[in-house]
């Protein structure tokens, strides 16, 4: 009996998806759990299992849109059972996605002299077809796909549209942000061609853009293109941090989470984000969209590339509820276990890199939020207090900011109120 | 119908209110406070108040674009009349009407209409209706020798002599279908005799003598109750304003008119009457002017006082929400 | 619930028995309506249970019309049998003047319950005088209510709701239809007038159909199957009220509609539905909406004109491709 390959609900507010490659051909076989295709939502990209052992046939092309619940194919027990269902289906003759990574040696066919009528079932539209428009001309793009291009920040100018005379539509924007806007960089800049293997260079690994890596490959492009970012500093005494951890810490209960420095900084954060709204905003079209919770990502590392879960409704929450949320997100984000809904949605984000002895940095945003503080190591230093010098332990917070939606003086004084908050807690009560 | 004091005076008290109105809406409607237009039947109160006095309220009466005498006759409210024609809220039709879409259906008023000769099908739909619901209804439609000559005319006659409903056809031949004369317009002198050819009676009535009126009316309406079926009545009269307001009217000569004021004015004739049974005196004729006077008055008053629909009313009252 | 297998006439006439059992105000009249229970068989049975309840009347259509309008404001729930759309015309005064003003004209002081029945479309040789699609005449008509449905299953719930409607309402049938089967519930139910429904899911575009349209697009669905063209079907059923929402909802999904009827193009209620489609979506648009109904022409007689001028699978199916790009 086949069993069905159905797209999973992997997360609250999860519809929908992209099917972005099959890893398995129709009619190979597969193993139980074995990877077989690989899907991505807005914020994360999973890899589906197959339910059972047995032959793959797929039924939805990759790079399909994709509804949650939606049928993409099934396990067939044995080649017998798949070739009916290839009799019943349009299977997608898919190739593993091994050979999506093997560079194109063959120069690319042209159907040359085709009419519309008269075009193979699926034909895709070849770059050569496909018109870019130059400078100054009139973008001729569908509705739907400038509304896309808006929502994800990509410009229209220099896709290559698939649609008739030119017209770029929303498979065409759909492509251009899964390549992050890379088709458009290859159109100017040929990277290929630069950076070829020759004898004094030789290739010794090449890693597919994918999954998680290509989302980080989109968010920070758009971050970096399409905001006005730039970076202040200060200094705070950790003295009270310190004291304040101690503090928790000398009490805790049996099972309770220690207080972290992070969870004190997150809880500042929250704190000076109620003061100033506009720190918590993203640019929405025409508007400054300012949310009224407040979500606090926390950039976190486990060797698989960037996430940020996020902690929701952080200015209501108390310090030990902070602190065992990070200690939860960090432990299954470790795993992988974190769903998408924890990984979206956010307002803000911190970033710390002080267990890497860095002091100082410039992060950016976190796309599309429109600030991000970046917090250095706590490390003590001569200080000259009351005339004296002492030792005294200090941190460089760096808040990275949208100089379009917030202003600098106003940035500035965010952060005085965020180092004031850190260096004497009592003012958040 | 008896024809007692009682009665006959206020047929007369009506007839005096249907001229009151007509003469009070031309007014205001010369003064500017009376949007759109109007058709006024003056001279025809004998027909509408003598029709009407045979009818019990349940019974359905359509009537036409010259309708106000038949609904004051009918026994619609004056004030929401009035406000309606000055397209206020608290008219019959909350200012959507107007004129020619005056109804009230709780008195068995269908409405008026803006189109000619189509109270004719709709009839039909009543007397149908009558016939189903098994009750002793009549319905009568009004409408003008212009409007006989339309093709419901004959669908809905044909209809109603098959299936022998209780249906009354009030044609008033008030001589003229807004510039066109009957002589030049209609195939017969005497509209009456179109009735033979449905196989159901006719009758020629002088439409300004409302006894003579009524003596057709209440035959007609005992056949109808009888279920022997629909009745034809021509009551032949005339049409003393023009076919609206500010008609210029070069289609007849003030002579014409003058003769039928002067020599047939339905009201004055039927005062002759009851000076005659000493019914009515000169001063009583007069009070009963200025106390019709008042209650116009108060109407207009109520009208005048009354707010314009809000803008949005229009879009209300197009379906029934359920 | 339980189902059979009934044709579209069995459908109508079973609601029509049952309605008129819990109704005694419902009557119907038309012309040549008991001797044959109608000439499409649509009132089979109601002659013998209801013989003073199915008139019929004189080749009158004008005085027909305004008899559901005398009949509706005087107590009575009357269903009007127009014996071909086309002959609609002959009652246009009674229908557009009359019937779908007079609650509004009088303040509402009335309400005015009526059906009018009226058989319609093309495909059996009957000509430019018999075989017409006329329903967007009267979705242009404020106060009129116009249904159109396709399957026996529609039939019996829509015409029992625009029976117990307090609103004129236009119900049009196609005469080609009336022998098509499917399952039908046994149930006395209710489809609710303006309550679109998607009989297909798909991805790749909406078809917007109602009437014999439906029957079309459901063809043209298997044809663009072989081509890898996922279309949603919506039948609209009701064309007013319309439920927009159901054909935003598939537009917003789909991002491109084709809108399917037999009416001819101009001035088709497909016009309506692009003009609302751009109006109200156009940032879902990739395409833009492409309709699909008869030639502008009168229907001819000869088969070899008529199938040319009537909407055929292959419109839908090179309309999508036009919109689906491919």
């Amino acid at each position: 009996m086949a069993q069905e390959i159905r797209i999973p609900k992997l997360g609250l507010t999860m519809t929908e998806a992209t099917l972005v490659n099959w890893l398995v051909g129709a009619g190979q076989p597969v193993a139980r759990e074995q990877i077989i295709c690989v899907i991505e939502t807005d914020k994360v990209s999973m890899e589906m299992p197959a339910p059972e052992a047995g032959v793959l046939c797929p039924i939805v092309e990759a790079g399909r849109r994709v509804e949650v619940g939606e049928l993409i194919g099934y396990v067939a027990a044995d080649q017998a059972e798949f070739e009916t269902l290839r009799a019943q289906h349009a299977v997608v003759e898919t190739q593993p996605a091994e050979a999506e990574a093997k560079p194109i040696s063959e120069p690319e066919r042209t159907p040359a002299a085709e009419k519309p009528r008269q075009r193979p079932p699926t034909p895709t539209p070849t770059p050569t077809q496909a018109k870019t428009p130059g400078d100054g001309q009139r973008i001729v793009a569908s509705p739907a796909a400038r509304k896309l291009g808006r929502e994800l920040g990509i410009e229209l100018k220099g896709i290559a549209g698939s649609g008739p005379d030119g017209r770029i539509v929303l498979a065409d924007v759909q492509k251009a942000a899964q390549d992050g806007g890379q088709a458009r960089v290859d159109a100017q800049y040929d990277f290929g061609l630069v950076a070829q293997e020759n004898e004094m260079l030789s290739v010794a690994e090449e890693i597919p853009i994918r999954g998680i890596r290509k989302i980080i490959f989109k968010n920070m492009k758009l971050s970096i293109s399409s905001q006005a970012q730039l970076t202040v500093h200060t200094e705070a005494s950790a003295e009270a941090m310190r004291a304040t951890r101690a503090l928790f810490n000398a009490r805790l209960q049996e099972g309770q989470p220690k207080v972290s420095y992070n969870a004190i900084i997150i809880k500042a954060v929250a704190h000076c984000l109620r003061a100033y709204p506009v720190l918590n905003a993203v640019v929405a079209g025409r508007h400054i969209r300012i949310w009224r919770q407040i979500h606090i990502g926390v950039a976190m590392d486990f060797g698989q590339g960037l996430i940020v879960p996020k902690v929701r409704n952080a200015d209501t929450k108390s310090l030990p509820t902070i602190s065992g949320e990070l200690d939860d997100l960090a432990a299954r984000g470790a795993k992988k276990k974190l769903l998408p809904d924890e990984l979206q949605a956010g307002t803000f984000t911190v970033t710390n890199l002080g267990s890497w002895d860095i002091d100082e940095f410039t992060p950016i945003c976190n796309f599309p939020e429109s600030a991000i503080l970046g917090v250095g190591r706590i490390v003590e230093k001569p200080w000259v207090r009351n005339g004296a010098v002492v030792a005294e332990p200090r941190v460089t917070l760096s808040l990275t900011f949208d100089h379009r939606v917030i202003d600098g003086a106003l940035a500035a004084e965010f952060l005085k109120n965020l180092k004031d908050r850190l260096e004497d807690p009592r003012l958040m009560l | 119908m008896p024809d007692d004091k009682k009665t006959l005076m206020e047929l007369y008290r009506k007839m005096v209110t249907v001229r009151q109105f007509e003469t009070m809406a031309g007014e205001y409607f010369a003064a500017g406070k009376i949007p759109g237009f109007i058709h006024l039947s003056i001279g025809q109160e004998a027909s509408s108040v003598g029709v009407c006095s045979c009818l019990q309220p349940d019974d359905y009466v359509i009537t036409t674009h010259r309708g106000h005498g038949h609904m004051i006759a009918k026994g619609a409210d004056l004030k929401r009349m009035t406000a309606e024609l000055f397209g206020k809220q608290t008219g019959y039709c909350k200012g959507k009407g107007g004129s020619m879409h005056i109804a009230d259906f709780s008195i068995g008023i269908l409405g008026a209409n803006g189109v000619v000769a189509a109270g004719l099908p709709i009839i039909s739909g009543a007397g149908l209706s009558i016939k189903l619901r098994k009750t002793d209804q009549v319905a009568v439609c009004f409408f003008g020798d212009g409007g006989a000559n339309r093709g419901p005319v004959h669908e809905a006659m044909n209809m109603a002599s098959i299936w022998k409903l209780p249906i009354i056809f009030v044609v008033e031949n008030n001589q003229w279908a807004s510039t066109t004369p009957v002589s030049y317009s209609c195939s017969v002198k005497d509209l009456y005799r179109r009735a033979a050819g449905y196989n159901m009676p006719g009758q020629k009535v002088d439409g300004n003598d409302i006894m003579a009126v009524r003596k057709a009316t209440t035959q007609a309406v005992a056949r109808a109750r009888a279920g022997e079926g629909p009745t034809f009545i021509e009551n032949k009269t005339y049409r003393i304003k023009g076919h609206f307001e500010g008609d210029p009217q070069k289609y007849r000569t003030p002579e014409e008119v003058k003769k039928w004021q002067e020599q047939k004015d339905p009201i004055e004739r039927f005062s002759r009457l009851l000076f005659k049974k000493k019914y009515l005196s000169r001063k009583l004729a007069d009070q009963i002017q200025a106390e019709v006077a008042a209650e116009l008055k108060a109407a207009v008053a109520f009208a005048q006082d009354s707010p314009l629909p809000e803008p949005e009313e229009a879009l209300t009252d197009v379906y029934v929400e359920s | 619930m339980s189902e059979r297998i009934l044709s579209s006439s069995a459908a109508l006439a079973e609601a029509l028995q049952e309605e008129m059992r819990r109704d005694e105000t419902i009557f119907i009249l038309g012309e040549d309506l008991v001797s044959h229970a109608g000439i499409f068989g649509q009132f089979k049975g109601i002659p013998e249970q209801f013989p003073e309840r199915i008139i019929d009347t004189p080749i009158s259509e004008t005085c027909i019309a305004g008899c559901g309008v005398g009949a509706a404001l005087t107590g009575m729930r009357p269903f009007v049998d127009f014996h071909f759309s086309d002959f609609i015309t002959c009652g246009m005064d009674e229908i557009c003047n009359q019937a779908a003003k007079v609650r509004y004209m009088s303040g509402g002081q009335v309400k005015l319950p009526l059906v009018v029945w009226c058989p319609d479309g093309g495909g059996l040789r009957a000509a430019a005088q018999h075989s017409q699609s006329l329903e967007a005449w009267f979705v242009h008509m404020p106060g009129l209510k116009v249904v159109m449905p396709s399957e026996p299953r529609d039939v019996k719930g829509l015409i029992k709701a625009a029976i117990r409607d307090d609103n004129p309402v236009m119900f049009f049938q196609h005469k080609k239809l009336f022998a098509k089967e499917g399952p039908v519930p046994e149930d006395d139910y209710i489809i609710a007038l303006g309550q679109a429904a998607v009989k297909r899911q798909g991805s790749d575009v909406s078809l917007l159909c109602y009437g014999s349209g439906y029957y079309l697009c459901l063809e043209a669905v298997e044809v663009l199957k072989q081509k890898q063209i996922d279309a949603e079907v919506v039948d609209l059923r009701t064309l007013k009220p319309l439920d927009m929402d159901t054909v935003a909802a598939s537009i917003r999904k789909t991002h491109r509609a084709v809108t399917v009827h037999e009416a001819c193009v101009t001035g088709g209620f497909g016009a309506e539905l692009a003009a609302r489609i751009q109006d109200e979506l156009f940032d879902e648009l990739d395409a833009p909406v492409k309709r699909v109904g008869a030639k502008n022409v009168p229907i001819p007689f000869s088969p070899t004109l008529e199938d040319f001028v009537l909407p055929s699978v292959d419109d839908v199916v090179e309309a999508v491709r036009s919109v689906t790009y491919r």
